[in-house]
């Protein structure tokens, strides 16, 4: 279980980053995390800073960000275009290295590894999914989740492609193509394949933005079951009503941290619909998953 | 500040920790390399089958594109194939022919070597005391013949004419060293040739030109304004290197010497050697002999030509190799042509899947992964070009070969594996740049790409 005090812990200079707030001890109990896991934040940055260049101008996108997540937070990041977060999603996705400061994953200091080396932390500890899905048309949905584990050594890669899928209730798509799953179906593929590695964090960015909000709903009904079983999940969107489901949401304004609180009471699905209801059973189906591998 | 300081400290021994293991691991890695060398090898062979699969897949989902891309290699390809049978069938007929004529005799010919080492040579003459002496002096020698040739006479029966045909002045040996005999009337025997007589054998094709028969002989022909009786008509011999065997016509040496009295310093010669063995043996004794004759220093090269017919068949061997290779480079050129066509479209392959290399990446794709892609992919769509080149050039090459005019044209199996080596390696090479590019693509672009 977690507590505040080891949170601050693992975390010292959480309060310079952001004075405002100090996020309250969760009141919630969380899924099925690893028990071991609090040790070690899965994300830490330490007064990280990201410069590009722009032509002849410097554009500085992140300015001294520290903060940390531990295993099995639920994050949004918010802020208006321009703030940092896509930068910031790229420096946790390991897509693109700090100009300075420290970026550790799972404890490792990843700013300063071989491009190599971070194609294989991104194969094997991150989890994307996209707005636009991002699935490769022509291949079977089997197939797209089955492309992580393509650069690895992996074995029994279409068993865990198949779990995976089954865990967001597509495996009777399994032999489906892109173009013949709905844009909801579409993102359900995508996090199978961001899941099937079993990735230290997801990062999703954007992930209901180009679905209807029925079927966002739907989405966020799932990435709310990976959460419960203990997925460490982080999340950028502009949508409120979609930061209001995660625990825990840091703003972004100008290459700062503008605010990082906790959300004690995470908003439900607005309403019990027939089709929600039948999302409801995605959990338990995971867990007899669980149960019988 | 004590957690703190325990947390750090925890992580720093956990990262020393860390890199120990993973220093021992390495270690522990190169010992067992070995033992996991299979599984190793065997993930490589099923990433590369994936690529190979991926590579098809993509190819059927652009056929179109992919059909007018390799057509470049197809085509290069398929010349190079029918080309290279060409010159193979080509060459395998006319040694063959060359063979059929026996390998026992040679030709002996006048000629001047070389400029540079002919300074210093009396006029080069072949005549035929230099052949009789030939015939007396030469014990591997059986059967000579002279050999006294214009390809320019005109003969003239009755109110036919026909101009430049072959006019050879043989002796009565000639049909037996070259196995060309007569199938109606006689050829002209030893007095015919003592007495210069004004008889005259006639090929086939001549008949034909002036227009009559074997009803011929007994009647009297024309070469030259000189009248000469007609004794027998050749065996139809058929044509070689496209030369009418037929369109001859045969008149004692003696009487062709008389006819045209400019040849007899240019005397050519037939020697049959008395057997296989001997070939080499009637060889040296006729360039001695000539070299006595002729008065040559030790040094002075011969101004004669010995010409063997073994020897042809190694000289057209030759020739058939230099013009196979030659032919083949030429039309290699093409390949060039093709492989810009593949590195052309791979290009435009890269950019329109910009997205899906900048998801393979973030999904945990190396760059070598991405370069090893579509590498693979140039390779494959090279690789087919050749296999439907191969097929379409030997398919040509039987299709022509069915021609009744046409001699039998041969696919060596060597070319079909260059080809095949060849349009692969195209596809590398081509594909290099492509595929670097692709592989230098940075992730976070390549996402955002529209």
């Amino acid at each position: 279980m977690m507590t505040s005090g080891q949170h601050n812990s693992a975390n010292p200079t959480r309060d310079a980053a952001s004075p405002a707030s100090t996020p309250p001890p969760r009141s919630e109990p969380v899924g099925l995390g690893r028990q071991d896991a609090h040790a070690v934040p899965v994300i830490e940055l330490i007064d990280l800073h990201k410069n590009y260049r722009i032509g002849t101008e410097i554009v500085r996108a992140l300015r001294g960000v520290t903060l940390s997540i531990a295993e099995n937070e639920y994050v949004a990041i918010m802020g208006p275009s321009g703030s940092g977060k896509s930068t910031m999603m790229n420096i946790f996705g390991c897509l693109d290295v700090p100009t300075s400061g420290e970026f550790r994953l799972s404890g490792k200091d990843v700013s300063k590894l071989s491009q190599s080396r971070l194609a294989r932390i991104r194969g094997c500890q991150i989890g994307f999914v996209f707005q636009s899905f991002e699935l490769l048309p022509r291949t079977t949905a089997l197939k797209n989740v089955q492309l992580p584990l393509m650069y690895t050594q992996a074995t029994k890669k279409r068993a865990r492609a198949m779990a995976a899928l089954d865990r967001v209730g597509l495996a009777d798509r399994a032999k489906h193509h892109p173009n013949q799953l709905s844009g909801g179906q579409k993102q359900r593929v995508a996090i199978a394949r961001a899941l099937v590695q079993e990735p230290d964090i997801i990062l999703a960015d954007e992930p209901t933005g180009n679905l209807d909000s029925k079927t966002g709903e739907e989405i966020m009904a799932i990435f709310d079951s990976v959460y419960s079983e203990g997925q460490t999940i982080i999340m950028v969107t502009h949508e409120e009503s979609i930061a209001a489901r995660c625990r825990r949401v840091i703003r972004l304004r100008d290459g700062y941290v503008e605010s990082d609180t906790w959300n004690d009471r995470p908003s439900k699905p607005s309403s019990e619909t027939a089709h929600d209801k039948r999302e409801a059973r995605l959990p338990n189906d995971s867990h007899r998953l669980a149960a019988a591998s | 500040m004590a957690p703190d300081a325990h947390a750090l400290l925890s992580v720093g021994a956990s990262a020393i920790e860390q890199s120990d293991a993973s220093r021992s691991g390495r270690l522990r890695r190169l010992l067992t390399l070995p033992a996991k060398l299979p599984r190793w090898s065997w993930s490589v062979a099923a990433r590369n089958g994936q690529n190979v699969v991926t590579a098809f897949v993509q190819i059927w989902a652009n056929k179109g594109r992919s059909i007018l891309t390799t057509l470049g290699i197809i085509i290069a390809v398929t010349s190079i194939i029918t080309v290279v049978s060409f010159v193979e069938g080509f060459g395998n007929y006319m040694t063959n022919m060359v063979r059929g004529y026996g390998t026992q005799f040679m030709i002996i010919h006048p000629q001047r070597p070389p400029s540079r080492q002919s300074v210093g040579l009396r006029r080069v003459t072949l005549n035929m005391a230099d052949v009789n002496a030939v015939h007396a002096d030469c014990p591997s020698v059986n059967r000579i013949s002279p050999f006294i040739y214009t390809g320019d006479g005109e003969i003239v029966y009755g109110v036919e004419k026909i101009d430049k045909v072959p006019v050879r002045g043989v002796s009565e040996h000639y049909q037996t060293i070259r196995q060309f005999f007569v199938d109606a009337g006689r050829f002209f025997g030893p007095v015919d040739v003592a007495t210069a007589a004004h008889v005259i054998v006639i090929g086939r094709s001549v008949l034909k030109a002036l227009q009559t028969d074997d009803s011929l002989i007994g009647e009297h022909v024309y070469i030259d304004g000189t009248r000469f009786l007609v004794i027998g008509v050749l065996q139809s011999k058929g044509s070689n290197m496209g030369e009418d065997q037929d369109e001859t016509v045969m008149i004692p040496y003696t009487t062709a010497l008389r006819l045209y009295p400019d040849l007899k310093d240019r005397v050519r010669f037939l020697a049959e050697a008395t057997d296989e063995g001997h070939i080499e043996q009637a060889d040296a004794e006729i360039t001695r002999v000539l070299r006595q004759r002729h008065d040559l220093l030790p040094g002075q090269p011969n101004d004669f030509i010995v010409q063997r017919q073994d020897q042809m068949v190694k000289e057209f061997e030759t020739i058939k190799t230099v013009a196979g290779s030659i032919l083949g480079g030429i039309v290699s050129i093409s390949l060039l042509v093709g492989g810009i066509g593949i590195m052309n479209v791979m290009l435009v392959s890269v950019t329109e899947r910009t997205r899906e290399i900048g998801l393979r990446k973030s999904v945990g794709g190396r760059r070598r992964d991405i370069l090893m892609q579509f590498l693979t992919e140039a390779i494959v769509l090279c690789s087919l070009g050749g296999v439907v080149g191969v097929a379409l050039g030997i398919g040509i090459s039987r299709i022509a070969s069915l021609h009744p005019d046409m001699v039998p044209l041969e696919t060596p199996a060597w070319c079909v594996a260059l080809a095949l080596v060849f349009s692969a390696g195209t596809g590398m090479i081509f594909g290099i740049i492509p595929a670097f590019k692709a592989a230098v693509i940075h992730p976070i672009d390549a996402i955002r790409h529209e």
